[in-house]
């Protein structure tokens, strides 16, 4: 047991990560939706989509750093940090390995967001509709409890929800409550017929 | 030398290189546009990255709404505005001057404009001008900059900063007139000069523009002013960006930049505006933010709502009499506003909106309604 709670923990965190992660992706989409009601203000969107990233990151370590050090496993630190360097499921770590190291691209960014200007960050935010899918994946295929019930279950559900945001987003459009102020106010500065 | 007053005349300018930047460092030259902004690092930062390409934006929009300064500077002294310009185009190694002059500051443009038509070929030709559209926000930096490429005077995000890509993406100083004014005397006297502009406003018999030195008082301002019109209730110090101050704690202070800055006061653009005590502080404080909302190039949700819904606060006390729940969101709000805008809009017009909730305490607690529209 003493060896297997290495191996234990990297499962659980593997699979609570997925679920904050997911909720982390909806959390931002429904921010971009502008989402709120009298009693849930927008703010706490963002501060929940903010501080759920970090606990994910945290669980995401956790996962990383267990399933390293087990001994059984035998990953080795460059396995866990260059993708398809690993002789154990190449292909499958491989894309862990991706993922992982597209979420540490958007939270650094996130983090220095004011030093790097809003264009680039939010084009970097991006890469999310990216790390969530390869990291679902890599979860389905070499997740250990994949086909047990309640994981394809925790998997399923956060596919759902994720799924349905994005189609939320879609259908929404790109709509702009500042557009028309911006464009009037746009107007009044445009002098490029007199240039 | 003085700023105005003096003959304005074009001479050859001095040798000046890159040793121009420590002496502008040595006598802590700020910038005069509002922000305050050391000037030699903002010098420095450009002369890094310029490779014979910088271009030097020669800023003369001023759409504070009060200030009149620059244009005066602009139309008494142009040679010396010019000056500083090429002194700076020299030590910045640029390519390319703009005279960045409001649109409706006719005289001040004409004035420049003759001024350059005196200098010396190879100078001229580096010299372009651009009409500033006359709105509020068109004076900062990132405003200047995106009018001249783009020909929109809003403001964008930064980074990139005008010194790392700017007109042209080129390394770019976008500087105020009466600053390059003062380089330009910096350059020809070797010392600092002992002086700055500003435009007083209000309450007092001959409104306009004075030079004034560190050591004199807001009560000698007025006093070259032509003395008080009336009774005065506050003063307010460096414009729509600037802080309120009680009258009988501003007389005796002293328009010096590092005095000013010990008491967390600045002389932004310049402007000391005096409400007279016969004005309502609430109603003109109510109407100044409309302005500023209305000024907002509604580019984020923080200053396009976020101001538009303080203005309307302060217009309800102003309107309807004071109620504790529009000044519990007044304080609110500006907390949440501020740090928040796409650009410094908001930061300005809410820390302006705090020093009237922090001197006009009582009178917006116990305000009674009464028409703003008679007052603001």
């Amino acid at each position: 047991m003493s060896n297997s709670i290495l191996w234990y923990t990297t499962r659980g965190a593997g699979a609570v990560t997925l679920i904050l992660l997911s909720t982390v992706v909806v959390l931002g989409i429904l921010s971009t939706l502008r989402v709120q009601s009298a009693s849930w203000p927008r703010f706490l969107t963002t501060a929940l989509h903010r501080n759920l990233a970090l606990l994910t990151v945290v669980f995401l370590v956790l996962h990383i750093v267990t399933a390293v050090v087990d001994p059984f496993t035998n990953l080795g630190w460059a396995a866990a940090l260059i993708p398809f360097s690993s002789y154990y499921r190449r292909l499958w770590l491989g894309l862990g390995v991706i993922s992982f190291e597209l979420l540490a691209a958007i939270v650094i960014t996130s983090l220095v967001r004011g030093v790097l200007g809003h264009r680039a960050w939010r084009a970097i935010h991006w890469l999310t509709y990216a790390a969530w899918p390869v990291g679902v994946v890599h979860g389905l295929g070499t997740g250990t409890d994949t086909l047990s019930a309640w994981m394809l279950a925790i998997t399923a559900a956060c596919v759902a929800a994720v799924g349905i945001a994005i189609v939320l987003r879609i259908s929404a459009g790109w709509t702009d409550p500042l557009a028309a102020a911006r464009a009037d106010f746009q107007s009044s500065v445009d002098r490029r017929e007199a240039r | 030398m003085a700023l105005l007053g003096a003959p304005d005349t074009s001479s050859p300018l001095p040798d000046v290189d890159r040793r121009l930047i420590d002496a502008i460092e040595r006598f802590r030259l700020v910038g005069r546009g509002g922000a305050g902004f050391p000037v030699a690092t903002k010098w420095r930062a450009v002369a890094q990255r310029s490779r014979g390409n910088a271009v030097i934006v020669v800023n003369g929009a001023e759409g504070e709404p009060r200030s009149k300064k620059d244009r005066v500077l602009m139309a008494a002294r142009p040679h010396l505005v010019l000056d500083g310009a090429f002194i700076a185009a020299r030590v910045l190694r640029a390519r390319r001057i703009v005279l960045y002059i409001g649109e409706r500051h006719h005289a001040a443009r004409d004035a420049m404009l003759r001024a350059l038509a005196q200098r010396p070929e190879p100078e001229r030709a580096l010299v372009g001008v651009s009409a500033a559209p006359a709105r509020y926000v068109a004076g900062a930096e990132a405003a200047a900059v995106h009018f001249l490429n783009e020909g929109i005077a809003t403001p964008t995000n930064m980074p990139p900063y005008p010194f790392e890509r700017g007109v042209g993406d080129a390394p770019t100083l976008v500087q105020n007139v009466e600053t390059l004014a003062h380089v330009a005397s910096l350059v020809r006297t070797g010392t600092a000069p002992s002086t700055a502009l500003i435009t007083i406003a209000g309450a007092v018999a001959r409104p306009g523009v004075l030079e004034v030195d560190s050591q004199t008082t807001i009560a000698d301002a007025v006093q070259m002013g032509g003395g008080l019109a009336g009774p005065a209730r506050a003063v307010l110090v460096g414009g729509y960006f600037g802080t309120w101050v009680e009258a009988s704690q501003a007389w005796s202070m002293s328009l010096d930049p590092s005095a000013m800055r010990k008491r967390g006061l600045g002389l932004g653009c310049g402007v000391i505006g005096l409400l007279p005590i016969s004005r309502c502080p609430v109603c003109d404080t109510a109407g100044i933010m409309r302005y500023l909302a209305a000024e907002s190039s509604a580019q984020c949700g923080p200053c396009f709502f976020g101001l538009r819904a303080l203005a309307d606060a302060c217009t309800r006390v102003a309107e309807r009499g004071s109620n504790p729940d529009d000044l519990k969101r007044l304080h609110r709000w500006a907390a949440e506003v501020r740090g928040r805008g796409a650009c410094k809009h908001p930061d300005g017009a809410v820390l302006f909106l705090s020093s009237a909730l922090t001197v006009f305490a009582d009178d917006f607690a116990g305000h009674r309604a009464h028409d703003a529209r008679q007052s603001a």
